[in-house]
């Protein structure tokens, strides 16, 4: 390896770099945008002359991260699925080993991380829908087990959805949605009985939106015609959607790639500080949001209100 | 001879015969009609007088040796007294008439008259008769024997006959069915007898033409017809003088029935042979064929012309004696006679005896192999002259076995080039004009369609197949901004320039209308518009021409947009496309049809269409589907036939489409445009919501800055951020939402803002100390282009740059 005589003498000699990543789908499976990271931390590293170590670690007293830490086998560690409360952030802060976050809580501000502005998104997506008319947005955000165990994006884009809302003088109306097909269908149910009369709903929930597409097709609703979807996903797989989805792009690549130069840096210069890097993609257009059309009967006829009242006196 | 005639005069020349029956004792016994006539003395007064008191000489009678006792035969010339007392001369011829014993018995004694002249005259006369340069003859019908003279004899009549008393007949049956009817029935007839065609005869038989004159020949006294006299006459020359005229009057039937130089070329050959030559060419001037006028070269040159046809009498297609191929080309020295006549003006008669013919031929290999093997010996060259103007040379050749061109050929074949000339002008003003039209039409139509990514293209223009050629069809491929393209077909009514010319402003306003990026129906609103006033226009111009009054045309105008495989169409009476889809399935597109252009006041729908990657969308004009056989709908189903067949090109497709549909002279003219619709995929476009905040436009350059790293184009990152952050502001700043942010990476990078408000922007220009009015010139400046147009919602504005090679 090239690497081995070239940067001997810095942050230790062993040319790897760890990455923490527990399996995030549901019975412990790995989703496509997790191996989308994996994958591209992989490329960053080998092209910065890393190897990488990977361990599907989530708790510090997972065996394969101790012997990580323990035994010095990589020259940092890059971290994800980060929680709210993370002890592995927290070991890792303790022993002062070089680690970056892919994701962010409070103690990893005291290394580097990267993370996706998950507020914005949701705010974007908010605004997308506002702009193009919208005023009854739902909010379909991840499972209660997520949200609750301290994930920090659902919590965020959960936020980041109230605020824009209330901005916009709109009320909110937020749910918790499983990561599976048939949570996306109950969901749809539940937001149309509660106001029939909405027409779009942001998403972070991309394993439920196959259910929620079948829910709005039951309910006669068409999407884009009668009702807009907007959510944020990564993109092979809002394309392979039909219709495929509006939605804020997750730069896996991008992220990877930030995060390993975040680390390299981390060792090449270990007094420098932490570097924070806050990505907030734009909505992409593609087929599931439109014009709002309002349910019939459910808005008041237009009045002509945008035409101004000239009073002719004289 | 015999008597001709019965007529008064007869006497003078003619003699008299009378018989008169002597006694042994010289004692008139018998006194015939005809010496009553002779002599005045009727037979009582005479019969049983001394025949010797008629004489007025006895002595002189006796000194003769007149006796009338032996028995011997005598002649001798007397004098005798007419009752009147007048002396005739005559020749008496006594024969003795014998009795049963073997003694005479008395004397017949024929007198005839001997004037003194008429003897000599009768000689003289039939010298005459055997000397007369014309042929005669006399038929007689009691012995049914000819009598020639040595000109009729030497002749073809009787060939072989040497006295003038013939058995053997006259060969042609036709002159002897005329003689025997002028003996039946007593009139003088004419006879013609003519010469077979020179091209089988020999010379010797061209000379054979001849005339007879037929009459009867009757006894004075009888009345009866006993013979009938002929008399030829050498009509060769007012026969071939004949044939000539009916040469030159077919001619004026024959050449230039079509405006094509080439066949009224050949007709000249087909006329002249084999009648007049046994080989014709007709070289032109190049010029000529290209219909332009022939520009008059130097005199003393070598002519260079190209071959347009040639014959020869020779049997089959191959035309052995020609030097050169039809469509070739040959020069020719200027000692030539083809050149010399072109020169001159006038025809030349050149042969094997002139040097500059053997010249000529000497110096050409292939030209004299020709006249070795075919023995060609005398040759025309006649100039095609029409209208002061020189358009090339016929020359026409004899060959061995017919005799050399005379004179007269000359002047036919002078006048024969002359009429092909007329022809072949008419037909070159009419190239002239038909190349001019079609050439203005092609001018008008696009040459090379513009290069775009959104659909592959093929085209065809046909022009009519009679007539003026040409039409008011067009079609047009419009390249729009963010990679969209517009199709255009159309169709003016009716055909020749005007049509041309309108098809032409036409075209160009959908080009300018295409380039304000207006929709199809708004578009087809502002072609009507112009159409109207063209009319108007037109009409207050020329109320002379009244029937430039109403220009008819339609127009279908389709936009394509490969990001969203949308096609959107609206017609203005235009027949609609057919489109085949990659599947397989072909149908034609159902759109509203719209009224004419220059109707004015009825709106014009658009349709939009949702097309798979691949679709084939085919425009057509009416002359593609319309015929007399049939109506637009069968048309229609013969072109989606057409159009289903499975083919490897576009060009292939539209050969097959044109052959399937249309018959060989089309009578229209014919437009097809077949257009392969792309895709761009979803890795070719991104794009994005943006929100109405100035703190977005940091989150816009980065996304395109991530978008071009994507895509490899960082090279181009900082102009394109520059652009995005330009149009961006200006759309949060004076546009309304949603503002969308669209990439599009094709053969070149667009990059679009659009917005919800209407108002376009304009390229100001921005002061020293102004603020504002920069983005836009800064725009202009950094890319290849950028323009605005309106959509549905509001506005898009874009920027086009060109990417790096490779």
């Amino acid at each position: 390896m090239a690497g081995h005589t070239r940067d001997e003498g810095f942050g230790g000699a062993t040319h790897t770099l760890g990455l923490l990543y527990p399996p995030a789908g549901r019975g412990r499976a790995y989703t496509t945008m997790q191996l989308a990271f994996v994958g591209g931390v992989a490329e960053a590293a080998t092209a910065q002359g890393y190897d990488l170590l990977l361990s599907p670690g989530e708790r510090y007293d997972d065996p394969s991260f101790l012997r990580m830490i323990g035994d010095r086998r990589v020259d940092g560690v890059i971290v994800m699925e980060i929680r709210r409360e993370d002890d592995r952030v927290e070991r890792l802060a303790e022993e002062g080993f070089p680690f970056v976050a892919i994701g962010r809580n409070q103690r990893a501000d005291a290394a580097g991380w990267v993370d996706l502005d998950f507020a914005g998104l949701a705010g974007g997506c908010v605004q997308h829908l506002a702009d193009l008319g919208h005023t009854r947005i739902a909010f379909v955000n991840r499972s209660e087990r997520l949200f609750d165990s301290g994930y920090g994006f659902a919590r965020l884009g959960d936020e980041g959805y109230t605020e824009a809302m209330k901005k916009l003088l709109l009320t909110p109306r937020a749910y918790l949605c499983g990561d599976d097909l048939a949570s996306g269908e109950q969901v749809v149910e539940r937001i149309l009985l509660d106001d029939p009369a909405t027409t779009s709903l942001v998403t972070l929930n991309e394993a439920a939106l196959e259910g929620v597409y079948r829910g709005l097709t039951r309910h006669g609703r068409s999407v884009p015609r009668d009702f807009s979807v907007v959510g944020v996903a990564a993109s092979p797989w809002a394309e392979q959607v039909t219709p495929a989805l509006t939605a804020a792009e997750i730069p896996a690549k991008e992220m990877s790639r930030v995060a390993v130069d975040l680390m390299i840096q981390r060792l090449r210069s270990p007094d420098s500080p932490p570097r924070h890097v806050l990505l907030k993609p734009l909505v992409t257009l593609r087929a599931s949001t439109g014009r709002c059309r309002p349910v019939p009967g459910s808005e008041p006829e237009a009045d002509f209100s945008d035409f101004p009242d000239f009073g002719i006196d004289f | 001879m015999a008597t001709y005639d019965q007529g008064d005069g007869h006497r003078r020349w003619s003699a008299d015969v009378a018989t008169v029956t002597v006694g042994l004792d010289g004692i008139v016994t018998g006194w015939s009609e005809g010496a009553r006539r002779l002599l005045g003395h009727r037979a009582p007064d005479v019969v049983g007088r001394a025949a010797a008191d008629l004489l007025l000489g006895r002595e002189a009678l006796q000194a003769a040796g007149l006796a009338l006792t032996g028995s011997r035969e005598w002649s001798g010339t007397a004098a005798l007294r007419h009752r009147d007392g007048h002396r005739v001369e005559v020749t008496l011829h006594a024969h003795p008439s014998l009795g049963g014993d073997g003694t005479p018995q008395g004397f017949v004694v024929t007198v005839t008259t001997t004037p003194a002249d008429a003897g000599h005259d009768r000689t003289m006369m039939e010298w005459a008769f055997a000397q007369a340069s014309i042929a005669l003859s006399a038929y007689s019908t009691t012995s049914r024997s000819w009598h020639l003279n040595p000109a009729a004899q030497g002749g073809e009549q009787a060939p072989g006959a040497e006295s003038g008393r013939l058995t053997a007949t006259p060969a042609d049956e036709g002159f002897l069915r005329c003689v025997r009817r002028v003996a039946e029935e007593g009139t003088p007839m004419r006879y013609e007898h003519s010469a077979p065609e020179p091209s089988s005869a020999s010379a010797s038989e061209r000379h054979r033409d001849r005339i007879f004159e037929l009459w009867p020949v009757r006894d004075p006294a009888t009345g009866e017809v006993v013979g009938v006299g002929t008399a030829a006459f050498d009509s060769s020359d007012q026969h071939s003088a004949r044939r000539r005229l009916a040469l030159l009057q077919e001619a004026g039937t024959c050449i230039g029935t079509t405006l094509n130089v080439t066949r009224t070329a050949k007709e000249l050959a087909a006329l002249a042979v084999p009648r007049l030559a046994d080989f014709v060419s007709v070289d032109l001037l190049d010029s000529v064929l290209r219909g332009e006028e022939p520009v008059p070269g130097p005199v003393d040159a070598t002519v260079v012309l190209r071959r347009v046809a040639h014959r020869s009498a020779s049997a089959g297609e191959a035309v052995a004696e020609a030097a050169v191929d039809l469509g070739g080309i040959d020069s020719y020295p200027p000692f030539s006679p083809p050149a010399r006549c072109l020169t001159a003006g006038r025809p030349v008669l050149s042969g094997a005896d002139d040097p500059d013919f053997v010249r000529w031929i000497a110096g050409h290999e292939s030209r004299n192999a020709a006249v070795q093997a075919y023995g060609i010996h005398s040759v025309m060259a006649a100039p095609l002259r029409a209208r002061g103007i020189t358009l090339g040379v016929a020359v026409f050749v004899r060959t061995e076995g017919s005799p050399p061109f005379e004179q007269d050929d000359l002047m036919l074949a002078e006048e024969l080039a002359g009429r092909a000339a007329v022809g072949v002008d008419n037909a070159r003003r009419y190239t002239r004009e038909r190349t001019n039209a079609l050439t203005l039409q092609r001018s008008l139509l696009p040459r090379d369609l513009p290069k775009q990514a959104a659909v592959e293209v093929a085209s065809r223009y046909l022009p009519a197949g009679r007539g003026a050629g040409v039409g008011g069809d067009w079609f047009d491929v419009v390249p729009l901004s963010g990679t969209r393209v517009a199709l255009v077909v159309g169709d003016v009514v009716g055909h020749g320039i005007h049509a041309s010319a309108t098809m032409g402003r036409l075209r160009t306003a959908v080009r300018t209308l295409a380039d304000v990026d207006l929709p199809p129906d708004e578009l087809l609103t502002h072609l009507d518009d112009l159409v109207i006033h063209l009319t108007a226009d037109d009409t207050v111009d020329g109320g002379v021409r009244d029937d430039t009054g109403e220009i008819g045309a339609t127009c279908l105008y389709a936009v394509y947009d490969p990001v969203s495989r949308v096609c959107t169409l609206a017609s203005a009476g235009h027949v609609p496309p057919a489109v085949l889809l990659p599947d397989g399935t072909v149908s034609v597109v159902d759109l509203t049809p719209g009224p004419l252009l220059g109707v004015g006041g009825l709106p014009f729908e658009a349709t939009e269409l949702e097309l798979p990657e691949g679709s084939l969308l085919a425009f057509c004009t009416d002359g593609l589907i319309e015929a007399r056989d049939h109506d637009v709908g069968l048309g229609l189903e013969r072109l989606c036939e057409a159009l289903a067949s499975p083919v490897p090109s576009l060009e292939v497709t539209c050969d097959t489409i044109l052959k399937a549909l249309l018959p060989d002279s089309p009578a229209d003219d014919v437009a097809l445009l077949l257009a392969r619709t792309r895709a761009l995929h979803a890795d070719q476009v991104a794009a994005w919501s943006l929100p109405s905040d100035p703190a977005v436009v940091a989150d816009a350059r980065a996304q395109t800055s991530r978008q071009l790293a994507a895509w490899g184009l960082e090279d181009v990152a900082f102009v394109t951020e520059l652009v995005v952050s330009e149009l961006v502001t200006n759309a949060i700043r004076y546009g309304a939402v949603p503002i969308g942010l669209r990439l599009i990476r094709d053969r070149t990078l667009i990059c679009e803002v659009s917005d919800a408000s209407n108002t376009a922007p304009h390229l100001r220009r921005a002061r020293t100390y102004d603020e504002g009015g920069r983005g836009l010139h800064m725009v202009a400046q950094l890319t290849q282009g950028w323009g605005t147009r309106q959509t549905s919602v509001g506005k898009t504005i874009w920027a086009e740059q060109s990417l790096p090679a490779g």
